[in-house]
């Protein structure tokens, strides 16, 4: 067992005009998560404490947090890669709502805006098929647990909310790359834009923090490749 | 009774102006982007040096003594360092935004070349061409 | 729902890419070549003469000169453009029309002139 100094961001709606630090100490193992040493502190020390989670086991993308600066799952992220200090922030640039819980509005509409489905014409009832390569092809892409942390990464949806973002760029491709879906003409409009693709400088730490390795940032340009081809074909047309 | 009132006051923090110098991570994503600093100065002595080359022989003498200043060399040793730094990352780049061969095989490929052309301008200009 | 506008920036970002490549593959050569080890004499070739450099500039039909300026000066200058006028976004300026203008302009002046004085040599 040993000690570790939680540095928690606080937030209350009802008194607070801006966030405040909190500490807290807790008592952390070998396998003790941020997240435990937060519920921990929500269960034992203070039950005003505000966060999300769900699953424990990251795929269920709810505990985002910032740790230390960075954009981590707190279910993934354990005490004992860190020293006795440990600062504790909501995702950045998110609107915080209480504590450690962010508006995730704007990311959702952002995600809904490429048409993150399938869109064909197929109406028969035999399932679908997919050779490997063609699911290799977007397989990659296709593990977004829309957890948000490459938004936290990302200093140009920081400095234009408006963009995009990853995590949807990376959605457009996954479906656009699917041998069972027929709607890139539907998305290009949404990543022609100058907050689509466009808005990305390959910053490329929204790759770094993706808890599940999708490369959003490879997603991000190489829809750029496609927007530039777009861009040509339409030159073309009347 | 009152119609209940929403609690909800979402605070929007603000990314400022130095947003890249509180993450390693962004620091070198800066770096990056600065390196056309130096390059634009040695574009500059490029195009200087194109203009004496149509001013005659004398104007070119005139070119290699402004070359040969202490700031100037400096100045272009920065130059130097940030194409290497600049050809480190956009090589690394490359083979994600366009998947045509394996990684390392693309990487290394473009060093490659990089290699060969500045051998090519050695020789050339070394004299054992 | 409308679509949004369809960005310019395939343009920019083409020409952005294809200078990173010259910037890359060409001016570490270059640079070492004619910015630093010629200035410190350590390369003394007839080739850095200024009637051979016109000779060689002006080889097929002045076609070498025009590659030479598009390659490590034109593409290479608007690689740079792009890259301070995302820069200055990045840093919060928020004139993104007019540093459009005013990054890509300066590159395309620089370019014509960079290949006036080639074909003037």
């Amino acid at each position: 067992m040993s000690e570790y100094q939680l540095l928690l961001q606080r937030y209350d709606p009802e008194h607070d005009n801006e966030p405040r630090q909190q500490r807290f100490t807790v008592q952390g193992e070998h396998t003790t998560s941020v997240l435990d040493a937060l519920l921990y502190v929500q269960q034992q020390l203070d039950p005003t404490l505000g966060l999300r989670w769900s699953c424990r086991m990251a795929i269920c993308g709810s505990c985002g947090i910032m740790v230390n600066g960075i954009p981590k799952l707190g279910c993934k992220t354990f005490l004992r890669d860190y020293h006795a200090e440990i600062l504790i922030e909501p995702l950045a640039h998110f609107a915080v709502e209480k504590d450690l819980i962010v508006d995730m509005t704007q990311f959702l509409a952002h995600l809904s805006a490429v048409k993150p489905y399938l869109i064909n014409d197929y109406s028969g009832t035999q399932p679908h098929k997919q050779t490997p390569a063609q699911l290799a092809k977007y397989q990659q892409f296709s593990n977004c647990i829309n957890c948000g942390l490459c938004y936290s990464a990302c200093p140009q949806f920081g400095l234009n909310p408006e963009f995009l973002g990853p995590a949807a760029i990376t959605l457009a491709q996954r479906y656009n790359l699917d041998s069972r879906d027929n709607g890139k003409a539907a998305r290009m409009p949404q990543l022609n834009a100058k907050n689509g693709a466009w808005g990305c400088t390959f910053v490329g730490f929204c790759s770094d923090v993706c808890p599940k390795q999708l490369d959003p940032a490879a997603a991000v340009n190489q829809a750029k490749v496609e927007s530039a081809k777009d861009f040509i074909i339409s030159m073309f047309k009347p | 009774m009152s119609t209940p009132v929403s609690a909800r006051k979402p605070y929007q923090p603000k990314l400022g102006r130095s947003w890249w110098l509180k993450h390693n991570y962004y620091r070198l994503y800066m770096l990056r982007e600065a390196t056309v600093l130096p390059l634009l100065f040695f574009l500059g002595c490029l195009l200087y040096g194109l203009y004496c080359l149509t001013q005659g022989a004398a104007h070119w003498q005139s070119f290699q003594l402004f070359m040969q200043q202490g700031w100037v060399i400096a100045l272009n040793l920065l130059a130097f360092a940030a194409s290497l730094f600049h050809a480190k990352t956009f090589f690394a780049l490359f083979p994600r935004v366009m998947p045509l061969a394996p990684a390392w095989l693309m990487i290394s490929g473009q060093w490659l070349a990089t290699l060969l052309v500045a051998a090519g301008l050695l020789l050339l200009f070394g004299g054992w061409l | 729902m409308s679509s949004p506008k369809r960005s310019d920036e395939p343009i920019w970002w083409a020409l952005f890419s294809a200078g990173g490549v010259c910037f890359a593959v060409f001016l570490p050569g270059l640079i070492l070549a004619l910015g630093l080890l010629w200035p410190l004499g350590l390369l003394n070739s007839a080739w850095l003469q200024h009637d051979k450099i016109l000779t060689l500039l002006q080889s097929g039909y002045g076609v070498t000169g025009l590659a030479f300026a598009a390659a490590v000066i034109c593409l290479p200058l608007f690689h740079a453009a792009h890259r301070i006028h995302h820069g200055l976004h990045d840093l919060k300026f928020g004139f993104s029309q007019a540093s459009k203008l005013l990054c890509y302009g300066l590159a395309l002046l620089l370019s014509l002139l960079a290949l006036v004085l080639v074909v003037a040599v």
